[in-house]
């Protein structure tokens, strides 16, 4: 399945949350990640947020779509490609 | 499915807040290790222990290949599904005359399938294919060993490969098969096209109970997992020689991306990167398996083919190669 996830987290925390998603996603705007994932790592991966999170203070976003295809990305302006498996 | 990476630029791969980074003099990029199954290094990269015992925490297999694109070795982490039994009966098959060229035979078969396959829809190659054809019935019958199974196989080979100057660009024509070094543009392709596969079939037996280094057409002492050599014979002429006849008849590559010396020839860094660009893209592409009743991606195909293998080791079910009926 194809997730974008956005965050909005306390300062404190923040930079623990980014680790964690950095493992599961690829980054591609500040506060913004998306990527293919299985649905075992996600669930893996809201376990490990949890764990770190203040719930009644910080938010984390999952959009999820079954496929790439439905989610019909378009772009404005700069797109950065870090997603390819060429590097 | 998981993620295989190419890395073609230098840099150094490193563990830095609980994932993977590679970082280049410009540019620092952090991997989805989670994802990843399996990392092919083109470039000079550097690595410590601390990156590899963290990779090899996530099971993935990182294969190195030298200058020239040649395959050089890998490294395994810690194999995860081990079999004894699997191991011992897959000797046995190796020890046993008559079980050693059966398999054998399997291989062969389905990679000449494949090769005519490939010619099957080219009027200019018809003459080559009929020839193909009678080499192949004739000999078939007339197998006592390996070593007459690898000769009939060779020329078979040779006959395949001269069909390729007639539907090939100009200039992409090839005299012979030229390995170590390939000495012109279409021997540096199938070389490096062959050094990818390999590595790729030997990832799919990392994944399974088998022993990579028991096999059965080449023999097993040439230092090598020579298992994923047989296996790949299955899939040369499916996958590989599929996307050199797009990349070549499409004009995606040419003789721009190859760098020439006195006598050799090897595939430059964009080249490789288009090369690896339409193999990975031809790896994902799915088809409808008609048993499973599900879709199988080609390198679904490979890992199917491990356990049809397993399955003929344990005496589950006799092994019939793949032979693509789509």
């Amino acid at each position: 399945m194809f997730v974008i996830v956005t965050y909005d987290i306390n300062e404190k925390r923040v930079n623990k949350v980014r680790k964690i998603l950095k493992k599961y996603f690829t980054w591609v705007q500040n506060s913004v990640f998306e990527g293919e994932i299985t649905l075992g790592k996600l669930e893996k991966c809201k376990r490990e947020l949890l764990s770190v999170i203040e719930k009644d203070e910080d938010s984390v976003y999952f959009y999820e779509m079954e496929y790439k295809l439905v989610c019909n990305k378009k772009v404005l302006g700069q797109e950065k490609n870090y997603d390819s498996i060429i590097i | 499915m998981q993620k295989t990476l190419y890395i073609t630029s230098n840099g150094r791969l490193r563990r830095k807040d609980n994932t993977l980074y590679f970082e280049t003099e410009n540019e620092k990029r952090s991997i989805d290790i989670e994802n990843v199954e399996q990392i092919h290094i083109f470039g000079e990269v550097d690595l410590n222990t601390k990156a590899l015992n963290y990779i090899s925490q996530y099971g993935i297999i990182l294969h190195f290949y030298n200058y020239y694109g040649f395959y050089a070795g890998s490294f395994m982490p810690r194999k995860k599904n081990v079999s004894g039994d699997v191991v011992v009966r897959q000797a046995l098959h190796y020890l046993d005359r008559e079980k050693r060229i059966f398999l054998a035979y399997c291989f062969v078969e389905s990679a000449v399938y494949h090769m005519m396959r490939n010619l099957r829809e080219r009027k200019e190659a018809e003459a080559f294919l009929n020839a193909i054809d009678d080499e192949w019935e004739n000999g078939k019958f007339n197998i006592s060993s390996i070593s007459e199974l690898m000769g009939l196989e060779g020329r078979v080979r040779n006959i395949y490969y001269s069909s390729f100057n007639q539907f090939l660009p100009e200039d992409f024509y090839m005299e012979k098969r030229e390995k170590r070094p390939p000495t012109n543009p279409i021997n540096a392709l199938i070389s490096f096209g062959n050094s990818l596969i390999y590595s790729t079939v030997l990832t799919e037996i990392y994944h399974t109970q088998l022993d990579p280094s028991i096999s059965f057409l080449h023999e097993p002492s040439e230092k090598r997992f020579s298992l994923s050599l047989d296996i790949s014979e299955i899939f040369k002429p499916l996958v590989v020689d599929t996307v050199i006849f797009k990349l070549l008849n499409n004009h995606q590559l040419s003789l721009e991306h190859f760098d020439e010396d006195l006598n050799y020839c090897y595939l430059n860094q964009e080249g490789r990167k288009i090369f690896i660009k339409e193999l990975q893209s031809k790896l994902e592409t799915t088809v409808r398996h008609r048993q499973l009743n599900r879709n199988v991606s080609y390198k679904g195909f490979i890992r199917l083919e491990c356990y049809k293998l397993i399955k003929h080791f344990i005496g589950d079910q006799v092994y019939s190669p793949l032979k693509a009926w789509w």
